[in-house]
């Protein structure tokens, strides 16, 4: 039998709500997929469409990004600037055929470190059964073989 | 006297009058179909003007070079309603004030060029209003529904075989007014965030960056679709961001000088369908 297929997915969290609350589960010993790779930044706000497209770029099959609850933001109003962006991001990436499933946003606050592992392994088996996100890797191999130029 | 003839005489007025240092028109292009921009500085230059159905081309863009309006004096120029709302967004984003701008509004209908009266960008508001409750283009609108219609994967081969094409000219940046960034991101290399070869990856990226960036504040004037040289249907991946604005938002661009740009601005009960 082949082994099952592991997905690389990047989470790009706030510090102050989700990354505490992927802290809760893991001083919990909660048990999450191993898949997700956390980036940490001070908020939402901070996570830049562009980052997801990085992470892509190097090779991910899924990204989450994930941050305070609104109201709950360390600096007010970050996370609704950022939703905004979401929207509008999200909607570009559907209509350039970049699948929806392999792009999440959650809100997880630091109290709720069950929500977190619950959703990574959510996450991770979605994208799992979607399989790599060999469209887009295709375009990178497109470049590493022609490097020449 | 017909239209062309009627703004001579309201440019030349103008320059003479020491209303406005410069008028920003259109000239004889290099056919006779084209038509391109003309500074015109005193009055007796005005017969180089030209306005017909073939000025098409928003010419907003040229209030924005620095130092143009640093001098607190005027400057007319020649706008259809999608340049109207151009300016309006480049006020909203301080990049130029409307009190220096004086409007020489015109339309495009059926061949022919007619005059729209008003001179400030205000005057102007109840058309774009009317803009705005028709709607956007239905033409686009269908051929962006034939897109959505499509499995994503299919959606990414076609955009893949679309991107494929582009050279990284920039042609779509240069003439869209909206693109005044004086270090477009592009540009930046530390880090790099957009690959500059133009393989298809960085062409992809490059595509949704450029369309990103004009969420919400595209006019759909049409300049980036026609100076593309190896035509990208980019009004599609333009037009599908000011839906998104309208129908999350309730955002046209352009609707005034107030406008907050969309996404500088948010409403604690803004849609988060997709939020987990
Ligand atoms: S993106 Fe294209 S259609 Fe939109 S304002 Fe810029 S040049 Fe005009
Ligand atoms: S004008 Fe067309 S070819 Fe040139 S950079 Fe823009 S999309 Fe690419």
């Amino acid at each position: 039998m082949s082994e099952p297929f592991e997905p690389k997915i990047v989470a790009f969290v706030c510090t102050y709500c989700t990354y505490a609350g992927a802290d809760l589960a893991g001083t919990s010993r909660m048990k999450y997929a191993s898949n997700v790779r956390i980036v940490r930044l001070p908020c939402t706000g901070r996570i830049s469409p562009m980052f997801i497209l990085k992470a892509l770029q190097k090779g991910a099959d899924g990204v989450l990004v994930s941050g305070c609850h609104p109201g709950d933001c360390h600096f007010a109003q970050g996370n609704y600037h950022a939703r905004r962006r979401w929207t509008v991001f999200r909607a570009l990436l559907s209509f350039t055929g970049i699948p929806e499933e392999r792009i999440k946003f959650s809100w997880i606050s630091a109290a709720e470190g069950a929500k977190f592992a619950e959703l990574i392994n959510g996450v991770t088996e979605e994208i799992r059964s979607l399989g790599p996100f060999e469209q887009y890797q295709e375009l990178q191999k497109i470049i590493e073989t022609q490097s020449t130029y | 006297m017909g239209i062309q003839e009627q703004y001579r005489n309201e440019a030349a007025e103008l320059l003479s009058s020491g209303a406005v240092k410069l008028v920003i028109g259109y000239g004889e292009g290099s056919t006779s179909d084209r038509r391109r921009p003309v500074f015109i500085r005193s009055a007796d230059e005005t017969a180089r003007l030209v306005l017909d159905a073939n000025c098409i081309a928003n010419l907003s863009g040229y209030l924005v070079p620095e130092g143009l309006l640093s001098d607190g004096k005027s400057v007319a120029v020649f706008l259809k309603p999608d340049g109207i709302r151009s300016v309006n967004i480049l006020a909203a984003e301080a990049q130029v004030n409307p009190d220096q701008v004086v409007i020489l509004g015109f339309d495009i209908d059926g061949g022919q060029a007619s005059p729209l009266p008003g001179r400030k960008a205000t005057d102007f508001a109840p058309l774009i209003e009317s803009q705005k409750s028709t709607g956007l283009s239905t033409e686009l609108q269908q051929e962006a529904d034939q897109l959505e219609l499509m499995s994503a994967t299919d959606r990414f081969e076609y955009w893949n075989q679309q991107f494929s094409k582009c050279i990284k000219c920039y042609a779509c940046r240069q003439v869209c007014p909206m693109c005044y960034c004086r270090r477009c991101i592009v540009d930046v290399n530390q880090p790099q965030w957009v690959n500059t070869s133009s393989h298809t990856l960085g062409n992809f990226e490059w595509n949704i960056v450029r369309a990103f960036h004009l969420a919400g504040r595209c006019v759909a004037c049409g300049g980036c679709d026609r100076a593309c040289p190896v035509n990208i249907p980019l009004r599609l991946i333009n037009h599908r961001m000011s839906k998104e604005a309208l129908d999350a938002f309730d955002h046209f661009a352009g609707e005034s000088a107030d406008q907050k740009p969309v996404l500088a601005t948010f409403r604690q009960d803004d849609p988060e369908t997709f939020i987990l």
